[in-house]
């Protein structure tokens, strides 16, 4: 299958995926030609006006020939009406077949990874989404060429793009650009939930949300309850790796000058915990959720 | 020019259809009708209805080698896709110029010898400042599911609506089984009597004997995990079948710790070098 061999490990995807490039490259520059040589362009014109004119006559002389056949025909058959109603002219075929076309292309932007053919190779468009929200594009445009370059893209400055490239560009593209899916989708989820906490969750925070443009080093300090006496802890989350949006390193520590009781030390470790293992935004949201039902309790 | 071309083109499908016209033994009803229709078609080239179905061929000619390239790209065949679009803006939303849209997409498609069937809804709100997009559902159908390390991973991708990552975790997961498959057959082909696949090039689990040491033999069970964050990990484990009677005599333990050596080796020399080496021990101990 052609596909499998996109996966082989000695540079056939890059020959996969160039061998395509390099043969709509001499589509496109066939025609392109005739703008940037004039010269040439002329000479290529009258050469395809001359095939068009013999191309024309054949045509003739094959109508003129059908004509004579159908005739014959009609003599030797009865007259049946054609259903119109049954017969599809080509012409609506072929939009069908376009419309199917077009929005095929359409979908490839929910594969996480699209692109458009552009005349020095394909412009890529990466798509990120966290929690079913889907989020910022990012696109790198390559040029088809033997190494493959990449000649501009929208790539954050912080997110290692030449290391990606360094060890996948030249030998799997597929890889390099599930690799760079998988930066930049763990990097757009872990900017969601600090956006989120900063503007949702403003009441918890006893200070700013401190953060790096990579928004893999998160510092803040918080409250549980916002009116509540529960006594600040300050967090610290540290995501070593960089292709995940739930933290490698936390620690919460207390504010104050006493030392903690028990169930305060208890709380502390549960919230430590919780950073680990769930979204920042959905910590916030479990302790809101608890202070609503400490509240109930009070009213009844 | 490009139109000369297309021009060109075009004629060359009229001619290749007026042939076929001709060619066409006369015969009552379909073909006098098909006769007329290429007919109705050569006589189109006059009209306008020619010169948008020109644009259109061509047109559809570059779409369609488009979407080959993104298939080669990808890794990632999509075969069918529809759309359904409904318009849940009340009139109050209308007032405040908010526009709430449900889309439901219905994509299916393959990615090498796994296909997959998804459903799932757009809701996507718009107001003055800004648009959001949510997927509010998401429903997976794949085949074949004799791979059982996907289906978990695939509810893991429903629950959490993770359309993108799905397609993510699908490409790295069939690479590395592509590559499981690949080293296997490699070594098989290497070194047929002493490699034994017992569900041939697709299983997870690769045998080493020596034929003439029956009771001793090496099983290297590969198997391809995707954990809670998606991401996908080779995991190798070592298991040892040995005759009770070489336990007895292996003072050293060798054969205990032969799964925790098999990992530390992994470390340091990486799958094929460490499979490849344990082949040739087996092989070479056998012969002395």
């Amino acid at each position: 299958m052609e596909l499998a061999n996109t996966l082989s490990q000695d540079g056939e995807s890059r020959g996969g995926v160039l061998a395509h490039l390099e043969r709509l490259e001499t589509q496109v520059s066939r025609s392109r030609k005739k703008m940037e040589e004039p010269q040439s362009a002329q000479a290529e014109e009258s050469a395809l006006g001359t095939r068009i004119h013999e191309l024309r006559r054949l045509r003739d002389k094959l109508r003129a020939e059908v004509k004579q056949h159908q005739a014959s025909v009609k003599a030797s058959t009865t007259n049946v009406e054609p259903d119109q109603t049954l017969e599809i002219t080509e012409q609506e075929s072929l939009k069908r077949k376009w419309e199917n076309v077009k929005a095929i292309l359409q979908a490839y932007r929910f594969t996480g990874i699209s692109g458009k053919l552009t005349s020095r190779g394909v412009c890529v468009c990466i798509s990120t989404a966290f929690e079913g929200n889907l989020l910022d594009s990012y696109f790198v445009d390559l040029v088809m060429r033997k190494p493959l370059q990449i000649h501009h893209h929208s790539i954050p400055v912080f997110i290692p793009l030449e290391e990606i490239s360094a060890k996948y560009l030249q030998t799997n593209i597929q890889h390099f650009l599930f690799t760079l899916c998988e930066y930049l989708n763990a990097y757009s989820g872990r900017k969601y939930q600090a956006d989120r906490l900063q503007s949702d969750f403003e009441a918890f925070l006893a200070g700013p949300l401190q953060r790096n443009s990579l928004c893999n080093l998160l510092s803040f300090t918080y409250k549980a309850e916002p009116e509540g006496q529960s006594f600040p802890f300050c967090a610290r989350l540290l995501y070593k790796d960089l292709t995940t949006t739930l933290p490698t390193d936390v620690t919460v520590t207390y504010q104050g000058t006493d030392a903690l009781s028990t169930t305060q030390e208890e709380q502390r470790a549960a919230h430590e915990n919780l950073f680990f293992t769930k979204p920042l935004h959905q910590v916030f949201t479990s302790f809101a959720r608890k202070g609503d039902k400490l509240d109930m309790s009070l009213v009844s | 020019m490009d139109s000369q071309l297309v021009e060109a083109r075009a004629l060359e499908a009229e001619i290749t259809a007026l042939r076929r016209a001709c060619v066409e033994p006369p015969a009552p009803g379909e073909d006098t009708s098909r006769v007329r229709k290429s007919f109705r078609e050569t006589y189109q080239a006059d009209s306008e209805g020619w010169e948008l179905s020109k644009d259109l061929r061509s047109h559809l000619g570059h779409l369609e080698s488009e979407i080959q390239f993104l298939s080669t790209l990808t890794g990632i065949s999509i075969r069918h896709y529809s759309k359904k679009t409904e318009d849940l803006t009340s009139t109050e939303m209308t007032e405040k110029s908010i526009k709430k849209v449900l889309q439901r997409h219905r994509l299916s498609g393959n990615c090498h010898m796994i296909t997959f069937q998804l459903e799932f809804q757009l809701l996507e709100i718009q107001n003055e400042e800004s648009l959001s997009s949510v997927i509010t559902d998401l429903s997976i159908i794949m085949e074949p599911t004799e791979y059982s390390e996907l289906s978990e991973f695939v509810s893991r991708a429903e629950e959490r609506r993770d359309l993108f990552m799905f397609f993510r975790s699908l490409h790295f997961f069939v690479e590395w089984c592509e590559y499981r498959k690949r080293t296997f057959k490699r070594f098989k082909e290497k070194y047929p009597e002493a490699v034994h696949l017992s569900e041939g090039a697709s299983s997870s689990c690769m045998g080493i004997r020596n034929p003439s040491r029956p009771g001793f033999e090496l099983v290297i069970v590969w198997r391809i995990q995707i954990d809670e964050e998606g991401k996908v990990l080779p995991k190798l484990d070592l298991l040892t079948k040995v005759p009770l009677q070489a336990l007895e005599l292996d003072k050293n333990g060798v054969i205990e710790t032969a799964p925790l050596s098999f990992r530390t080796l992994l470390g340091v020399l990486g799958i094929e070098a460490t499979l490849e080496s344990l082949i040739k021990s087996l092989h070479t101990e056998a012969s002395n």
